[in-house]
């Protein structure tokens, strides 16, 4: 054989050593970037329109046109689960930002100030775990309204407290070393010494929590719909079409609601997976831990 | 003209164990002259490191008043301190976690510029690449991390941001405590040299006075919080009058290797900080303390009418404070 054998590109090696180092990570990463493959290609690869009902065509068995079948409107269920894709990542990574933004600057001042305003988000987040969170969303969203915008929030806002408690250890772990009183020495104000000096040694923790509260917030988004008071249907989110399929399971038609429940099943696990292996790779307590 | 830092009865109390109160810093007087360096000296936990801290407001003083520039700075909030702060700059014991891990060496030199001027960002590097060379850091280091530099040169950097500024006061806190023996010659030229061409004030905290002596021009001896003695550095070196200073100099190694060495090693233990005992702290250690010694206080006194020379000694004017090895020897 002559044929030279090229080096592989770089990313190529640094692909195979992560997937060596945490096998976890690359699987999740895997499922995650199937799901989100169909989530931006479904307008193109989604055989129906997925809100597209079909007087005629009601719960149609999988096979023929409808691979997955169709449900009680006659929709096309394939092309539902694929749309879905869009709506978890729709709700997942919006939570998890609001989660950061709310809880990271939470946890950065009431770390490095101590005293009485970290004593009151302290007990603040006590008073919030008294309650399951699934309670307390169903409650506010109930009570907000189930608009796309007021999911997000709500889960963003349950995620907070993750963020400011991690972000917060690690500010409290920093606030003494002698980096952060040079810092201060040289005339930084406190805002530049939150953001600047003390921030980016002190986010690895909460970025490594992100995939995580993305699966958190993928099964509490179903949920709420699954309740039926988060995202409506006819919308196809996993979570409302498992409760339409839960009408159907008992008298036989199985797709409606099992093709979105394996769907679902596959991001949270796919998430958590890569959650898994971010906490190995970015926490270094976890890492020597599992060394 | 006004000293660049006068201090006068500075106290510093720490909470401790089942509320009681550490008595760190107590009652502690001294003035700085620009183009002046201040050696402190003293053991751990005598309290050098903390005055240090209050003097340029790290810390709150509990007592007592600190005048920079002749202005009171003692109760200064935070942040009418900031400005302040690009006129007095520190040097931390520790160069490898005084800096920020995660900034470029460049950035870390032009910080305070960045903060406390108006300069635009390529004049900023100029001065960084200045300030590097000034320091004799190669200027190629300004793109690496902390991390990629050795102590020696980490301790450079903290000097080269120390003096960024310009300040006129700079606190030296064990710069050269931490670094390897053979680095530690070359960071002691560097501040002999930055003294004589920046004339700022210098406070210089040491435990080791070999390493003072070199460029004090006073020295102030501590003990327990307190000072025992304050003097002309060649005064404490020639004729060292508190029993704790002249134990100290016993325990220092003259540059001559054929000295004969008259060391006296100090029995007993120090009194925690938490219970100070009535009279002179020294006293429970002390080769010639009489039971006088444990009643009174004593205070800060010229030695023999010199008014630039002051020890904290009853015994002085009974010409008794001589340790008796030194005196034997």
């Amino acid at each position: 054989m002559s044929a030279t054998l090229a080096p592989a590109p770089r990313w190529a090696r640094r692909l195979a050593g992560i997937t060596r180092r945490s096998p976890t990570l690359a699987i999740g990463a895997a499922i995650l970037f199937g799901f989100a493959l169909m989530a931006l290609l479904a307008p193109w690869i989604a055989p129906f329109d997925p809100v597209q009902a079909d007087a005629r065509n009601v719960l149609a068995a999988p096979g023929g046109a409808h691979p997955f079948g169709t449900d009680g409107n006659g929709m096309d269920v394939l092309s539902r689960v694929i749309a879905g894709a869009g709506w978890a990542f729709g709700i997942a990574i919006p939570a998890v930002l609001v989660g950061l933004v709310v809880g990271v600057p939470l946890g950065l001042y009431t770390g490095y100030r101590g005293g009485w305003p970290d004593e009151i988000m302290m007990r603040g987040f006590d008073a919030l775990r008294v309650f399951p969170s699934i309670i307390l969303a169903l409650a506010v969203v109930a009570a907000a309204g189930p608009s796309l915008l007021n999911v997000v929030l709500v889960i963003g806002f349950l995620d907070s407290p993750v963020f400011a408690r991690v972000v917060r250890a690690e500010v409290i772990a920093l606030r003494g070393s002698t980096f952060v009183e040079s810092a201060v020495s040289a005339g930084n104000p406190t805002w530049r010494i939150l953001f600047v000096h003390i921030l980016p040694n002190a986010i690895q923790g909460a970025m490594a929590q992100t995939a995580v509260r993305a699966a958190w917030a993928v099964r509490i988004s179903a949920t709420l719909a699954f309740l039926g008071v988060g995202i409506q249907p006819p919308t196809p989110e996993w979570g409302a079409m498992i409760r339409q399929g839960a009408e159907y399971l008992v008298t036989g038609q199985w797709w409606v609601g099992i093709f979105p429940g394996v769907a679902l099943i596959l991001m949270v696990l796919g998430l958590n997976m890569l959650g898994d292996g971010m906490q190995d790779m970015l926490d270094p307590r976890r890492k020597a831990a599992t060394r | 003209m006004t000293p660049v830092l006068e201090v006068e009865g500075l106290e510093k109390r720490f909470p401790a164990q089942g509320g009681r109160t550490v008595h760190a810093v107590n009652g502690v007087s001294f003035t700085i002259n620009a183009g002046e360096t201040l050696g402190v000296v003293g053991e751990s936990g005598s309290g050098k490191s903390t005055i240090g801290r209050a003097v340029i407001r790290l810390l709150k003083p509990d007592g007592g008043q600190v005048r920079f520039q002749g202005r009171d700075i003692t109760r200064l909030p935070e942040s009418a301190c900031r400005p302040l702060r690009s006129e007095m700059q520190m040097v931390f014991q520790d160069p490898w976690s005084a800096l920020n891990p995660r900034i470029r060496i460049g950035d870390l030199i032009a910080e305070p510029l960045l903060l406390h001027t108006k300069l635009p960002r390529g004049e900023r590097q100029d001065r960084a690449e200045h300030l590097a060379r000034r320091v004799r850091l190669t200027t190629e280091l300004l793109t690496r991390y902390p991390s990629e530099l050795s102590g020696g040169q980490l301790q450079r950097v903290c000097i080269a941001r120390a003096i960024a500024t310009n300040p006129k006061l700079i606190v030296l806190d064990e710069p050269t405590s931490s670094l390897d023996l053979s680095v530690r010659a070359g960071i002691l030229e560097l501040l002999a040299e930055l003294k004589a061409e920046t004339g700022a004030a210098m406070m210089f905290i040491s435990h080791d006075l070999g390493t003072v002596k070199l460029i004090s021009d006073r020295i102030m001896v501590l003990y327990l919080g307190g000072v025992v003695e304050y003097a002309p550095a060649a005064q404490v070196f020639a004729e060292p009058a508190h029993p704790y200073s002249q134990a100290l100099m016993s325990a220092h190694l003259p540059a001559d290797p054929m000295a004969v060495l008259r060391r006296h090693v100090l029995e007993g233990e120090v009194p925690s900080p938490i219970n100070l005992p009535p009279g002179c702290h020294f006293a429970s250690r002390c080769p010639v303390a009489v039971p006088d010694c444990r009643r009174h206080a004593p205070e800060l006194r010229p030695v023999h009418g010199d008014t630039a020379h002051q020890a904290a000694c009853l015994r002085i004017a009974e010409g008794a404070n001589r340790i008796p090895e030194l005196q034997h020897g």
